[in-house]
Formats: structure tokens, C-alpha cells, sequence
């Protein structure tokens, strides 16, 4: 009892999430001989790289009961778009393309933020058209051509790549460092900035955040544009690793970035969960996936089928979990109460 | 007094459309008194409260704050200018812990400093005379501390006008009476503080003066120590209106069809007991809070009783779940509804068949939709719904005959108990003598009837008998040539005892 209530019901999340991770790696390693060494930590980090950066903005809408679908389309469209900018300026300055890049995902996040929160269209409606448009936006601006890894300069494809520094074989490579940090930073954010508490309230009590004088809709509209700032900082980052863009860059990663929050212990019904959770959310999202690949047993037709069991399985622990606890607290509340 | 009030309403009006909410109120705060609120249920004090702290304007009329006209936009303009309140309903983050709660609308300073925050919590927990742990998550604490954590909220934002509306209705004595100490102790700091409250003793005990309110008007301002309980009760009854509404005669027969004895849900209401005889209506009175719903939805089957029986027909019933209370043909009306009662969006037939379905079926099992249309036709007569066809959403018509829609569902079920809760909320004097005179058809009939209603001359047109309910206990049960308005308010607040 002494642990459960030192803990904060967050951190207790964090180590559950931890303990999952952990038993399975342990399974995999069991079952795949090989598993576990450098280039298994390698391809999994440069993945999640990517992918932590979308679950991190996910996770700020979701927060605020929304949900932003579009985030595929504009990780596609702004890795496109600061491809064809660095292929047609190869002397651009690198900070300001990963500026352009920056720019390009808010805009698209601030056109989100607007119908949503101004508009008051609800969100799965709005990403959903919006998810999209963006991609025939792409389609058009590409003309249906590609951008290919040897246009590129060196310096941009060979970042993500970098070794910054290793722990013992496991090597941290730049991209992955730099997503890492920025996920850091967003959760020392929305932990120690005082407006940041704002999207939890808005999110956990949209009645009383509004007797409490706190501007939902301009809560709501941030959250938006924040996505779209972390979908295209990952744009960048996509293109940085892949080097070949094509008009289906991206496809997908919308539902992958939800689960990766939802696996992480976002409340999909918004106020409570952290980037931390979502980070570790898409490291096992991916680790399952990488590892199916690789295990035997189960073929590749199913594949897909035994991920989604997975995620289900994951949830449906993770909320049993957090219901048994909130129930253990209030009992143990109304005791102490009496 | 020589203070200037630190919060006035002048000549306030709020017109609703063409409700009146409010008409021409006034109300003076000073600092440091206790100033108590009491009116009916519909009285208008709602609408006040939502006018002093920002969410309503008046349609006319002036708030003043410290002797200054002001135009208050939003509950945060009220919170900057030091007007604060709290509910019954606690409003608070579930997901936040207490100290976050507390400092939810802070407004300086970028980043957030824990251990300090930490601290003024406890000091402010602690000014409030609470033990409180400031790092528990709100979604656990109780009902009076959920109370405590938004003073605590208010008292950080420098509170000089704190509104407690009913905060002590769903708190146990104990609580109560340590909130009434927080909200004394408040007010010799220096805070207005405003009370409403049903519970006129404890009107007594606490206010420095007390305001009376009906039907949206100001009635009466007075020291606490210039009035007693009955002349409060008689202030907030009296109407010139009278009644408004003519009892009709009695169909009771002498079969008894419902029996209850000593039904408790635990922590809700305990030992209730009345018998209703086939052909009866028996008319639940109380103020908000008396737990009147929760009894109707222990019968329905929708609460799960801690003990009691329940005697129906003459034979001892269980009931766990609505489907089975719709079975032994028991229906329930609930008073809410938009959420509870009728699906808004879809068409009047499509509500009036939805619970007997069942009766539409063609062989075939599709839906029967001429014999459905004709259902929906016979009860748009009967009950005088005023629609152009009944393939008009639920959502367009007036609330007056939303209540018909509702109640022809129920009907078209042909229960042998209806249990209709509060049948006339917010529908105009005419729909109400129409409702009226359905549910007296209903039981003239041989249906018999259960009804819930806070509205007084309702209950006396109705109540063939009448059961006062008071905080989850059973008051009495007064024949109707016994029963009057003032009797009936004066067992539901608790200032006449149950016999």
C-alpha cells in the first residue's frame, strides 16, 4: 500500500508500460534465436524516432477529447514538400529547412485548430476530411513525381545516422536522440508549465474549465497546431531517413500514432495520460510489429490480426488496471474519511 | 449599514424568450455576512447565481460591484473581480490532483512551481480547517472534500463574494455542519457569503439575513433575527396565483396494487413504506434532493435496494433491471427528458413505438409502419399533441408537447403503474392542465399513478395522497383534504416533524 500511494497514478503507468516492454522482449527473446543485439535496438530506435514525435502531438489533442487524423497526410506532404525545397536549394541553410518544415506541419495543424475549435466541427470529422485533402494536396504538388535519396544532400540524409553516444553495444544515433529530446522537453512542458495544465482540465472537465475562466477553444486550437508541428518536424525526419518520398509517405502513421498514445495510457476520452506514455507506447507498438516479422510462428497473413490483439490486449489491461486502482484509492479515501 | 455592498443587483431582469426568470430583483452583499437565499424549487435562484457570476447577463437592470456599475463577461471577469461560487455538484478535474485543482485558473507566471504550489495548498486546506493530502487525485476524494478543494480555489483567487448554492444537500451532517463553520469562519474574514439552502434550520443557525424569492421576484430582505420558519414558509409559498389547478375526484378502488415496505438503498434514502391502491394517484413531494427519483428508480429496477419488499399485484417482487419492470408492466417517465426520455432527432412515431416495438411486427418481422403511424395518429388526438404528422422530430416540437410524445410512449405500454417524474417541468400553465387531466384519464381508466413533482399546486391537483420525502427519509403521508402548500413545505424542510 505504501508504494501505490507514494507512487502518482502517472509513474504507475510509466512502470506498468516498463514491466510490459520488458516480459515482451524477454518472450521474443525466447522465442527468436539472435534477438536480442545492437541492430534490433537500431531499427526499432530509428522507427520510433519518427513515430514518437507524431504520438507526442497525437497525445496533446487527445488530451483535449479530440482526435487529429491528418497527421499521416502532413508528415507526407511536409517530408515532400522540404525534400523538393532542399533538392531545388541544395545550399539551403539546415536550420531553416527544418524551420520550413516546422512551419508547414503548424499551418496544416492551425487549419485543424481552427474548424475544430472555432468552427466547433468535431474533430474526427475535420481529420478525417483534412487527412485527405492534405494527401491530395500532395498528389497535386507532386505532380505524381518522387523525391529521391540522391538529390539530397549528404549531410541530411546521413543525420538521422550520426552515433551521438552509446550504452554499452546499444548505439544512439541522432535522429532518435533528437526525438527523444523533444519528447523530453514537450513532458517537462506540460508537467511544469502552468498553461499546459489547461489541456488536462479542458479535457478532464470541460464544464468546470469553463467556470474555472480557462478559454477552451483557444486550449483546443493549440493543441491542434502543436500536432501539426510535431507531424511536420517527424515530415522532416522522414525524409532524413528514407530519402525516397513518394505520394503514400506517411500513410498510415495516423492510426499507429493513436494506438502508440492509447497503448502509452492516454485516456482516449481525454485529461489524463503523458508523452512519456505515448513514447513507450510506440516503442512497443514497434517492437511487436519488428518482432512478428521475425517470429516464425505466426505467418505473415496474420501478422497484422495478432498486432491488433495485441494493442487490444494492452488497452484492456492498461484500463482494468487503472480502474481496479482508482477503486483501491477511493476505498481507501472513503476509510481514511470516515 | 454604512459599507457600500460589495456585490448589488439593481433592478435585475432576465427574460428567458418569453419566460421571465428574473423580474426587477434586488439584493444587496455586504462584507462579512452570511446572506441566506431560500425560495422554491423554480424560484429563480439559479438564474441569479448564474447572473452574479457571469454566465448570464440581465436582459435589464445593473450589477454593481463595490458601488460601481459592471458588466461581468464570463465567469472569469466574476473570478477577477473576487465573485466565486460553488455547487452542490462540485466542479472539479477528476484527472487533476488537489493542488492542481486549486491553482486551475492562476493566471501568472509561466512555469509552475511545485513545492510552492504545494505549500499554498496546504495553507489554504489548512485556513479552511481541513486535513487534506494536496497531492491526492480529485476523482478519489469525497463529495465534501471535492467542496473544500474549490473554497481552497477560491480563497487563492482572493474570494470577497463566495455563492454556495445547496452545497450541503448531498453531504452528511457531520460534513454539513463543518462546512457551515467554513463558510462562518469565511465570512469573519471579511467574505460575502451567499447561502441558499432548502434546509431552513440551517438558514437559522448560520445567516445573518435571508431573502426570500418566488416566481422570479424579490420578496422580502430581513434580519435573521426579525423572522421565523413559518413566516419563511409562508413568504415562499404564498402566491397570488393560488391554486391554480382544481384537484378532480378520486379513482382509487379499494384493491391495493402496489405495496412497498421499508425500501432503503444504502447511503440514498431508507424505510420507505406506502401502499397505492389500483386507480390511485400517489404524489411524492420534496425539495430537490429529498432522493424522491431514486425511490421510482429502485422500483424500476434501475437501484439496487439494500432492503425492503416490494409487493405488487399481491405478489412479492424483485425487480433488478428496467426490462423486467417494463414486463410487469411498471413505467417510468423520466423528468429529464432530453436525456432520459426521448431520442430528440427522430421522428414522434419512431418515439411513440420505441418501447413496445414489438406490437409493430409484421410476420416477417419488419416493422409494421401503417399500424405504427396509426398508434402515433390515435395519441397526437388524444393528447392534443399540436404537430402537422408525426413524422416530425422530437427535437422541433415544444417542451409542453415533447411531455405528451413522452408520456403517449408510456401510455401506448398500457402500464398498470405509471411512475412519472416531475410531468410538468418547464411547460406552460395550459400543457399542464392537459398533462393533468391525461394522467387522472389514465388512472380513471384503471391505470393507477406515481407521481413525483416539486411543484406544490401540481401535487395538490393530483395527489389523491400525498408521501413527503425529506433527505432520503419518509416524512408522512397526508390524505389530500389534510394536505396544503404550507404544511407539505414545512415537513419537506424539516421544520415540522414526521408524525
Amino acid at each position: 500500500m505504501g508504494l501505490l500511494s507514494r507512487l502518482s497514478p502517472a509513474a504507475l503507468r510509466i512502470l506498468a508500460l516498463l514491466a510490459v516492454l520488458a516480459i515482451v522482449i524477454l518472450f521474443f527473446a525466447s522465442q527468436i534465436e539472435g534477438y536480442l543485439n545492437g541492430r534490433l535496438f537500431n531499427r526499432i530506435s530509428s522507427s520510433v524516432a519518427i513515430m514518437a514525435l507524431i504520438a507526442t502531438g497525437q497525445t496533446l489533442v487527445i488530451l483535449t477529447r479530440n482526435i487529429d487524423l491528418s497527421v499521416g497526410s502532413v508528415v507526407g506532404f511536409t517530408a515532400f514538400a522540404t525534400g523538393s525545397i532542399i533538392t531545388n536549394h541544395p545550399e539551403l541553410n539546415p536550420l531553416l529547412l527544418l524551420l520550413y518544415a516546422a512551419l508547414v506541419g503548424t499551418s496544416f495543424g492551425i487549419i485543424n485548430g481552427l474548424l475544430v475549435a472555432y468552427a466547433r466541427v468535431p474533430s474526427i470529422i475535420v481529420t478525417l476530411a483534412t487527412m485527405a485533402l492534405f494527401r491530395s494536396f500532395l498528389v497535386e504538388y507532386s505532380n505524381a513525381k518522387s523525391i529521391t535519396s540522391d538529390s539530397l544532400p549528404t549531410w541530411l540524409t546521413d543525420f538521422p545516422n550520426l552515433p551521438v553516444f552509446s550504452i554499452g553495444t546499444l548505439e544512439f544515433r541522432a535522429g532518435f536522440t533528437a526525438s527523444l529530446v523533444v519528447v523530453l522537453l514537450v513532458h517537462l512542458c506540460l508537467t511544469r508549465l502552468r498553461p499546459a495544465r489547461a489541456l488536462f482540465a479542458v479535457g478532464s472537465n470541460p464544464e468546470a474549465a469553463d467556470m474555472a475562466g480557462i478559454d477552451a477553444k483557444r486550449v483546443v486550437f493549440a493543441a491542434f497546431a502543436l500536432s501539426g508541428l510535431m507531424a511536420g518536424l517527424a515530415g522532416f525526419m522522414f525524409l532524413a531517413r528514407f530519402g525516397n518520398i513518394t505520394v503514400v509517405a506517411g500513410l498510415g502513421f495516423e492510426l499507429k500514432s493513436v494506438a502508440s498514445s492509447v497503448v502509452g495510457g492516454v485516456n482516449i476520452f481525454g485529461g489524463s495520460g503523458s508523452v512519456i506514455g505515448a513514447f513507450l507506447g510506440a516503442i512497443l507498438v514497434d517492437l511487436l510489429e519488428t518482432s512478428l516479422v521475425r517470429w516464425a510462428v505466426v505467418s505473415e497473413f496474420w501478422r497484422e490480426a495478432v498486432l491488433g490483439a495485441l494493442i487490444l490486449l494492452a488497452v484492456a489491461t492498461d484500463t482494468i488496471l487503472s480502474r481496479r486502482l482508482a477503486k483501491l484509492r477511493a476505498k481507501k479515501s472513503k476509510e481514511t474519511t470516515k | 449599514m454604512t459599507l457600500a455592498p460589495t456585490l448589488a443587483l439593481r433592478g435585475v431582469s432576465k427574460n428567458f424568450g418569453m419566460t421571465a426568470a428574473l423580474t426587477d430583483m434586488t439584493l444587496e452583499l455586504f462584507p462579512g455576512e452570511v446572506h441566506a437565499i431560500v425560495g422554491e424549487n423554480g424560484a429563480g435562484k439559479s438564474t441569479m447565481i448564474k447572473i452574479m457570476t457571469g454566465i448570464h447577463h440581465p436582459s435589464s437592470g445593473v450589477l454593481e460591484v463595490d458601488g460601481a456599475a459592471v458588466v461581468l463577461n464570463g465567469s472569469k471577469a466574476a473570478r477577477l473581480r473576487g465573485v466565486a461560487a460553488i455547487y452542490q455538484e462540485p466542479m472539479v478535474f477528476p484527472d487533476l490532483d488537489v493542488t492542481e485543482n486549486i491553482f486551475i485558473s492562476a493566471t501568472s507566471g509561466l512555469f509552475l512551481n511545485r513545492p510552492t504550489m504545494r505549500r499554498a495548498a496546504r495553507a489554504l486546506i489548512a485556513r479552511i480547517g481541513m486535513t487534506l493530502d494536496v497531492d491526492r487525485i480529485a476523482s478519489g476524494l469525497s463529495l465534501a472534500e471535492q467542496q473544500a478543494v474549490e473554497i481552497a480555489r477560491a480563497l487563492s483567487q482572493d474570494v470577497r463574494v463566495l455563492i454556495m448554492d445547496e452545497p450541503t444537500a448531498s453531504l452528511s451532517a457531520h460534513e454539513a455542519s463543518e462546512l457551515r463553520r467554513i463558510a462562518r469562519a469565511l465570512a469573519e474574514d471579511g467574505v460575502s457569503v451567499v447561502y441558499i439552502s432548502h434546509r431552513l434550520e440551517e438558514v437559522f443557525e448560520l445567516a445573518n439575513r435571508v431573502s426570500v424569492i418566488r416566481d422570479g421576484k424579490h420578496i422580502s430582505t430581513k434580519l435573521i433575527s426579525d423572522t421565523d420558519p413559518q413566516t419563511l414558509i409562508a413568504e415562499m409559498v404564498g402566491r397570488e396565483v393560488g391554486n391554480y389547478f382544481t384537484k378532480m375526484p378520486s379513482t382509487a378502488t379499494t384493491e391495493t396494487l402496489l405495496s412497498v415496505q421499508g425500501l432503503s438503498v444504502d447511503g440514498v434514502f431508507e424505510d420507505i413504506s406506502f401502499d397505492i391502491k389500483r386507480g390511485e394517484i400517489l404524489a411524492m413531494a420534496g425539495l430537490i434532493g429529498a432522493r424522491r427519483t431514486d425511490v421510482a428508480l429502485a422500483l424500476f429496477g434501475m437501484l439496487k435496494t439494500s432492503a425492503g419488499t416490494v409487493t405488487y399485484k399481491g405478489q412479492s417482487l424483485k425487480i433488478t433491471s428496467s426490462r423486467q419492470a417494463i414486463d410487469a408492466g411498471i413505467a417510468y417517465v423520466s423528468e429529464d427528458r432530453r436525456k432520459l426520455g426521448l431520442a430528440m432527432a427522430l421522428p414522434i412515431r419512431w418515439n411513440i413505438s420505441l418501447a413496445t416495438l414489438q406490437k409493430y411486427l409484421t410476420p416477417m418481422g419488419l416493422i409494421n409502419t401503417s399500424a405504427e403511424i396509426a398508434t402515433a395518429w390515435d395519441y397526437k388526438k388524444k393528447l392534443n399533441i399540436r404537430t402537422p404528422n408525426t413524422d416530425i422530430a422530437v427535437g422541433n416540437l415544444s417542451g409542453g408537447n415533447q411531455q405528451k410524445v413522452m408520456l403517449a410512449k408510456w401510455l401506448n405500454m398500457t402500464p398498470d403503474l405509471l411512475i412519472v417524474d416531475e410531468p410538468t417541468r418547464g411547460i406552460d400553465v395550459g400543457a399542464k392542465a392537459e398533462v393533468h387531466a391525461l394522467i387522472r384519464a389514465f388512472t380513471a381508466a384503471g391505470g393507477t399513478a406515481l407521481v413525483i413533482s416539486s411543484d406544490l399546486p401540481e401535487v395538490l391537483a393530483l395527489g389523491d395522497r400525498i408521501l413527503v420525502m425529506r433527505e432520503g427519509r419518509q416524512m408522512a403521508i397526508l390524505n389530500h383534504a389534510d394536505a396544503s402548500q404550507e404544511s407539505i413545505m414545512a415537513l419537506a424542510t424539516g421544520q415540522k416533524d414526521a408524525a
